[in-house]
């Protein structure tokens, strides 16, 4: 069994957003600062890995023709969850997240997951590949939002490192995000090739 | 034609058993969302009417206003307005004294651009306002200093301010 490939390959292989450049669009909204993107990647982590567990578990009941609608029933009912219960105990952040909370519905990492992955394999292998994806993500848009927070408001969760009035201000607006998906995916390739 | 009805029946069985679900946790949750956000109100109200510590929403001449009171005796009102700013409406809660002047004043929602208008909630900006009334200008360049790169989102709070004032004379006067 590849129990630890099949959590391995999404840490930096397959990373989400790194390498299959999948679910930008929370990507680039919500990692204006590193608390916004680490509380994101919990919900996401939540739905991801509650989703592929219940399409693991549900592979061999469900027809082929509607499995699509039936992934998007699971989905959408894990995102409402979590959305009720962040809005219930973590007041400040659904504030934040706002409407990227209930738009994790369409993030494609997660309808991604169900039909790649989950779909066809255990119990067992689809949480941990749930797992690994979930780090992934978290990997990924905790660093572009500790990057864009320190470069674009000198703080680093909330914590003021440097005068806010010499950041750079266009790294938490939109181009930002760009600028540094774009700086870490070069960063990434060029350790990569070191490492072969 | 069977197989239709069959695979319809299969995809009302995940609906229910997700419907099920949520209401589950939909009544688990309602109860603390609820006493969080009259709380949060409640707290906002306190920090723009510092003089009061009860508080009762009214409605008079067509508007809706809070009243701040110490043991039945009014000492202020807070009125909510939602200027239109730079993306999106703004929406505030600002306090008026018994003199007509500011007491507080408290951004509940915004959508302005990070790091340009967002600064609007700040405490270094919004406590220029504190003991304005309708004599000063409340004006950017005249005496209240703008944010930095954010003139529309200030003037949308500068209007704001004005109306809660203005409100406030209405509410006063046809008392």
């Amino acid at each position: 069994m590849n129990f630890w490939k099949d959590f391995n390959q999404g840490l930096i292989k397959e990373n989400p957003v790194l390498r299959l450049m999948i679910g930008l669009c929370p990507v680039l909204a919500v990692s204006n600062n590193a608390t916004n993107a680490l509380a994101m990647s919990v919900a996401v982590a939540f739905v991801l890995i509650g989703s592929n567990f219940v399409v693991a578990l549900i592979r061999k009941i469900v027809p082929d023709e509607i499995r699509i609608p039936i992934f998007i029933i699971i989905i959408s009912t894990f995102v409402t969850i979590s959305d009720y219960v962040m809005q219930a105990y973590f007041q400040d952040l659904h504030h934040a997240l706002g409407v990227f909370v209930p738009l994790i519905v369409v993030n494609c990492i997660i309808l991604g997951r169900a039909e790649a992955f989950a779909y066809k394999n255990p119990v067992l292998n689809s949480v941990l590949d749930g797992v690994g994806m979930s780090i992934g993500f978290a990997l990924a848009l905790g660093s572009i939002g500790m990057i864009r927070e320190l470069l674009g408001a000198g703080s680093v969760f909330g914590f003021q490192i440097f005068n806010p009035a010499v950041a750079a201000t266009i790294m938490i607006l939109p181009p930002g995000a760009f600028i540094t998906i774009g700086f870490l995916m070069a960063a990434l390739n060029k350790w990569e090739n070191k490492v072969q | 034609m069977k197989r239709i009805i069959g695979l319809g029946f299969i995809l009302m069985v995940f609906c229910v058993i997700s419907a099920a679900a949520l209401s589950l946790v939909y009544l688990l949750t309602k109860p603390t969302i609820d006493l969080y956000s009259k709380r949060t109100f409640e707290n906002s109200l306190r920090e723009v009417i510092p003089t009061a510590d009860s508080f009762r929403e009214i409605n008079r001449v067509g508007m809706v206003f809070y009243q701040g009171m110490v043991s039945g005796t009014v000492t202020g009102a807070a009125f909510s307005l939602a200027p239109q700013g730079y993306s999106g409406k703004i929406e505030m809660l600002i306090g008026v004294d018994l003199n007509g002047k500011v007491s507080g004043i408290k951004i509940l929602n915004q959508r302005e651009t990070p790091g340009l208008g967002a600064n609007v909630i700040k405490s270094n900006f919004l406590k220029q306002f504190i003991q304005k009334s309708l004599l000063d200008p409340i004006e950017p360049k005249k005496d209240i200093d703008a944010i930095t790169g954010a003139t529309i989102t200030t003037r949308a709070v500068c209007r704001g301010v004005k109306s809660a004032l203005d409100n406030y004379q209405m509410v006063r006067d046809k008392k």
